[in-house]
């Protein structure tokens, strides 16, 4: 019994070998992986499912919005491009499992957007893009390790990361709200302590810190907060979470009949999301906001006006929000970094363009991209709103302020620049 | 004769391991990179079918253990610059000495209490590495292993080394572990399992027996644990989160939770499933509703249809079906009954 | 001093919706003896019933109807269609055990991916019928509303509702004869296989209520991979656990324990204890009682 046991796993495994010797078909050999006559593949991770997805699962579908109008128009340089997007449900093992499937077996010339600290690092860890030559682009988070080209020398950053946004807040409340009790809301990890960082650079204090375990949103922890909150007479509350943890505490606090003066950080704090969610539209108003790009309900930007025609056509229903936003940011300027890269994109070539024109990639944001061949440091700047009765987030005073800073020691500056006209129809020229 | 078995088995795991080291060279990375995901749920679920299929105990949390080892390991190695061998002891003792401690805890209950307190220490584990730096938190501790040694030559991918660590992990921990289950122990734990007074009256110390189930069997498991961060390059608490745990039981339901023998199956069925969802999603490519939920419909769906069919793993399975043939044809063979009556 | 009382009521209403899925549970445990991984799954699919129906009819009441007839309904075909089917084939042993676990964790994903096909991965809004605004004391706002109060007298009702079933009722008398030795009921003549579908139902429709309380009383909005529906199983299940799993008494007190400790851990000790103090509370009361609070320690095949 025992022996025939043994001999059948032998004959088992054997099989297995064979057959995974049979699925490995080496495909035709193309100029440069993901790149064909007809075609550019490129591969995204991140959670479509799961209680991480909540709001990030509408970014493939904007993303492929953008592409689909750009193949519509001819692609870049004749080539359509293609976006494979797989499910890692915010789990590492799995970003690295899908990683590898997208790098070796789909064999995309790039990755775009990946999401999430723990992710990416894993990816970069173990699938080693940058050994493999493999682009990262412009990666969904806003830890600031990714700019470093000596650790992850072809990842590319692009938002602006937790440090930057906090120091901005701080410069805020030094020139207006000096005089007021604050307290901050953040989550108990690494997103949390980047912000603590950036406060503790920009020279903030707190009345009180109230963290929150990642996970544990809900209308009954948010009051827990608010308790804590109130118990310190704090004047301003200062919301540095994801959306979820801003969509509770301002539920809640309606329902509690507490009202402080709102600060929201831009992760969290998606007008449209929010308002989707159930946060009535009263409750933002006069909250102050932070954004790295124009307003998503500000049809008077022509990105802004050009984008959400595009995603509206695309995928009807469908609210034009934060991420939908972004999500189709970052396709249009992968698609003028393709078709800056030559008739003849490579890897090496794509790259190139980004480390020595990367800053000139036009892009709806309102900061310039701060790549270069030492740093691939993305956006660097954020813009100070309130919401309006409506809950939108409008700029103060009715013009673009953006505030430019780094992640490290350096101060919080008026940015003076001016972003230059969209492309015609939003195509790389 | 004892003697020999093992023997035995040390034989058939070698000729084992060296068709997998002949297979690793001719294979491509991600299958090899498979290979190595394979091999870290072989001794996951391992681990379970010692504690659940022979010392009956059920266990939802066997992903909190492979955390604690590995996290265990990842430390050691970052503060300490361990080499990568005595990181994995480390692994096995500090997940074993935490299985000790879950043991003592949960000696005295069973069925679904067990499957609580499990559970919400599947929950509650891996979150507590927020708290303390030097686990790192949320973006996690990087783990790594080192390259494959020069002499091996330029070619070895890092993914061959994860292959051949793990593979070689595997053979070993499940030589023992299969020696372990034939002996006095494994006999142990068989008899506590189905009837409890009656073990304890022929004179088995029933609760220590299952103390040293839970604490071997967490070994095992943080030994899974620090491979699996091996091959990720970090330890996180989002690695270990209790679906998991939930997963590590179906893969030891489809093997057959109480045996060993088809262990492979169930570790190939948990890495090879997505894949094969995902594949089957992007053929069918409807709307973007159906193909995002569609790969995980398939995962679960194969789940329920393994159970309802082969409920007893399929060796069992195929066992139960040798034996039935072998009783029918020993029937058969037997002298019809004389119609008169016996002289 | 105000914080105290609504720490302490921030417990209570969390507990009740803890309760209430841990009743869901109980309801499963006793009939059938298994635990259903998918309850709270099957409470999201009910929710979803509950939303058509308030879309349609704008009555919070008519939809919590809905949804409990509909999650009832739901859990019957389980029951009869796989539960059953399930049970015959898996024979005894570590099997026995595992299997329903194994089973109803597929269910749970496949419940999950149909229900995200469907209504896709949206927020779907739900009206509170009463309102969620905290009673005021003096200046002081308390976490305390009508919601909260209406949550508090439903699972009040619903718990001496299906305490009379169980005590004063044939149908109870069967129930409970079945949960505590199938041969014996059959033999009396009980339709044991019937009873099961009912308990099975029982819990579906207390499922439901689960999910439209604790929906209506978060932001009012729910999907797929809302936060809360990932935790309710879980929270129900340890306060089940707790509770002893055999009684519905000790399920309504293992909820309310465990919503209060987590309550007062994160207020006065660290909100990033919130995940591991389950695990410490569940330890602490098993410790002393292994059978949970109200628990019976006779010897039932597990």
């Amino acid at each position: 019994m025992k022996a025939m046991n043994r001999r059948k796993l032998i004959s088992v495994s054997a099989v297995l070998a064979v057959a995974s010797l049979a699925a490995t078909a080496v495909p035709a050999h193309a100029a440069e992986v993901g790149v064909r006559s007809s075609e550019i593949k490129l591969g995204m991770t991140l959670p479509m499912t799961g209680s991480a997805s909540l709001g990030y699962n509408k970014i493939p579908g904007a993303a492929k919005a953008y592409f689909d109008y750009l193949n519509a128009n001819g692609g870049v340089n004749g080539r359509k491009i293609t976006l494979i997007v797989k499910d890692d449900r915010y789990v590492p093992t799995e970003a690295v499992a899908k990683t590898n499937e997208l790098i070796l077996k789909d064999k995309v010339m790039a990755l775009l957007a990946p999401l999430g600290t723990a992710n990416v690092k894993a990816v970069a860890s173990s699938v080693n893009p940058a050994k493999r030559g493999v682009p990262v682009l412009f990666v969904n988070t806003g830890f600031s390790g990714f700019a470093d080209t000596k650790k992850y020398p072809t990842h590319y950053s692009i938002l602006p990361s937790y440090q930057m946004e906090a120091k901005i807040m701080g410069k805020y409340i030094a020139e207006n709200l000096a005089d007021k009790k604050i307290g901050l809301l953040y989550q108990d990890d690494d997103f949390g302590s980047d912000a603590l960082a950036g406060f503790k650079t920009a020279g903030t204090t707190f009345a009180v810190k109230v963290p929150y375990a990642s996970g544990s949103q809900s209308s009954a922890t948010a009051a827990g907060w608010i308790t804590k909150f109130k118990a310190a007479e704090v004047d301003v509350v200062i919301l540095f979470g994801v959306t979820s943890a801003s969509l509770y505490m301002l539920a809640t606090a309606a329902a509690l009949k507490y009202a402080p003066q709102w600060m929201i950080d831009s992760v969290g704090g998606d007008s449209t999301t929010l308002k989707l969610a159930g946060v009535p539209a009263g409750v933002l108003y006069n909250a102050i906001g932070f954004s790295p790009v124009p307003a998503t309900t500000d049809l008077t930007d022509e990105y802004i006006k050009l984008f959400s025609e595009i995603y509206a056509k695309a995928v009807p229903g469908s609210a034009f929000d934060l991420n939908v936003l972004l999500g189709m940011n970052s396709a249009f300027m992968t698609a003028q970094a393709l078709k800056a890269a030559g008739l003849n994109p490579t890897r090496k070539s794509l790259m190139a363009v980004l480390n020595t024109n990367g800053a000139s990639l036009f892009n709806s944001a309102l900061s310039p991209v701060g790549y270069s061949g030492t740093s691939h440091v993305g956006l660097t700047g954020e813009w100070v709103g309130k919401y309006s009765p409506t809950g939108d987030l409008l700029p103060i005073g009715g013009t673009y302020t953006t505030y430019i800073t780094d992640s490290g020691a350096g101060a919080v500056v008026k940015s003076t620049y001016k972003r230059p006209a969209m492309p015609a129809k939003g195509l790389p020229n | 004769m004892h003697k020999l078995k093992s023997v035995h088995h040390l034989g058939f795991f070698i000729v084992f391991g060296f068709i997998l080291f002949l297979a690793s060279n001719r294979v491509d990375e991600l299958r090899v990179y498979q290979g190595a995901s394979v091999a870290v749920f072989v001794i996951a679920i391992a681990s379970l079918i010692l504690l659940t299929g022979y010392s009956g105990q059920v266990s939802v949390g066997q992903g909190a253990l492979m955390a604690i080892g590995a996290y265990g390991a990842a430390v050691v190695r970052n503060e300490l610059h361990v080499p990568i061998l005595l990181s994995f002891f480390v692994a096995v003792l500090v997940a074993a000495a935490g299985g000790a401690l879950l043991g003592a805890a949960a000696a005295r209950l069973s069925g679904p209490y067990l499957a609580g307190t499990t559970l919400a220490l599947a929950i509650g584990i891996p979150p507590l590495a927020n708290q303390f730096s030097i686990l790192g938190g949320e973006q996690g501790l990087a783990f790594d292993v080192g390259n494959p040694p020069a002499s091996l030559g330029e070619d070895f991918t890092k993914y061959k080394w994860f292959f051949w660590i793990a593979a070689l992990a595997a053979l070993i921990s499940m030589w023992l572990l299969s020696n372990i289950l034939r002996s006095r122990y494994g006999r142990n734990w068989r008899a506590g399992r189905s009837n409890e007074v009656a073990a304890q009256l022929s004179g088995i110390n029933t609760v220590r027996s299952k103390i040293l189930a839970f604490t071997l069997s967490a070994g095992i498991a943080g030994l899974a644990g620090a491979l699996l961060s091996m091959t990720i390059g970090t330890v996180s608490p989002s690695a270990f989160t209790y679906y998991l745990s939930l997963i590590l039981l179906a893969g030891a339901f489809v093997s057959g939770i109480s045996t060993l023998s088809g262990v492979m199956i169930g570790a190939v069925v948990l890495v090879g499933i997505p894949e094969i969802a995902d594949v089957v999603a992007n053929r069918m490519g409807s709307s973007e509703n159906i193909s995002t939920n569609l790969p995980g419909f398939l995962n679960y769906a194969l789940l329920i249809v393994t159970v309802l069919f082969v409920p007893n793993g399929p060796v069992e399975q195929h066992h139960a079906r040798q034996a039935r043939k072998a009783a029918k044809k020993k029937i058969k063979s037997l002298p019809k009954p004389s119609m008169e009556g016996n002289t | 001093m105000i914080q105290f009382i609504n720490t302490t009521l921030i417990g209570i209403t969390a507990g009740s919706i803890y309760a209430l899925m841990a009743i869901s549970l109980v309801l499963v445990w006793r009939s059938t003896r298994v635990i259903n991984f998918a309850q709270a799954r099957m409470a999201l699919l009910s929710t979803y019933f509950g939303y058509e129906a308030m879309v349609r009819t704008n009555s919070f009441w008519i939809a919590l109807l809905v949804a409990m007839l509909g999650g009832g309904l739901f859990a019957a075909l389980i029951e009869l269609v796989f539960m059953r089917f399930l049970l015959k084939r898996s024979n005894s042993g570590p099997i026995a055990s595992v299997a329903p676990i194994i089973a109803t964790l597929g269910l749970y994903g496949v419940i999950r991916a149909v229900t995200a096909s469907i209504w896709g991965g949206q927020e779907l809004q739900i009206v509170a019928p009463v309102s969620n605004v905290g009673y005021s004391i003096g200046t002081e706002t308390l976490v305390f509303s009508p919601l909260k109060l209406l949550i508090l007298i439903s699972v009040g009702v619903l718990v001496l509702l299906l305490s009379l079933l169980f005590q004063k009722t044939n149908i109870g008398l069967a129930l409970r004869a079945s949960a505590f030795s199938p041969e014996i009921a059959s033999l009396s003549g009980i339709k044991v296989d019937l009873v099961r579908t009912l308990g099975w139902s029982l819990s579906g429709a207390v499922g439901a209520m689960a999910g439209m309380f604790q929906t209506v009383d978060g932001a009012g909005t729910f999907s797929p991979d809302s936060i809360g529906f990932t935790l309710l199983f879980v929270s129900g299940f340890i306060a089940a656990v707790i509770g002893g799993l055999e009684s519905l008494v000790g399920a309504v007190i293992g909820g309310l324990l465990l919503g209060l400790v987590i309550s007062f851990v994160l207020m006065y000790i660290s909100s990033s204890l919130f995940f591991i103090a389950p695990f410490v509370v569940l330890l602490l009361v098993l410790f002393i009682r292994p059978q949970g609070i109200i628990g019976v320690k006779a010897a039932r095949r597990a």
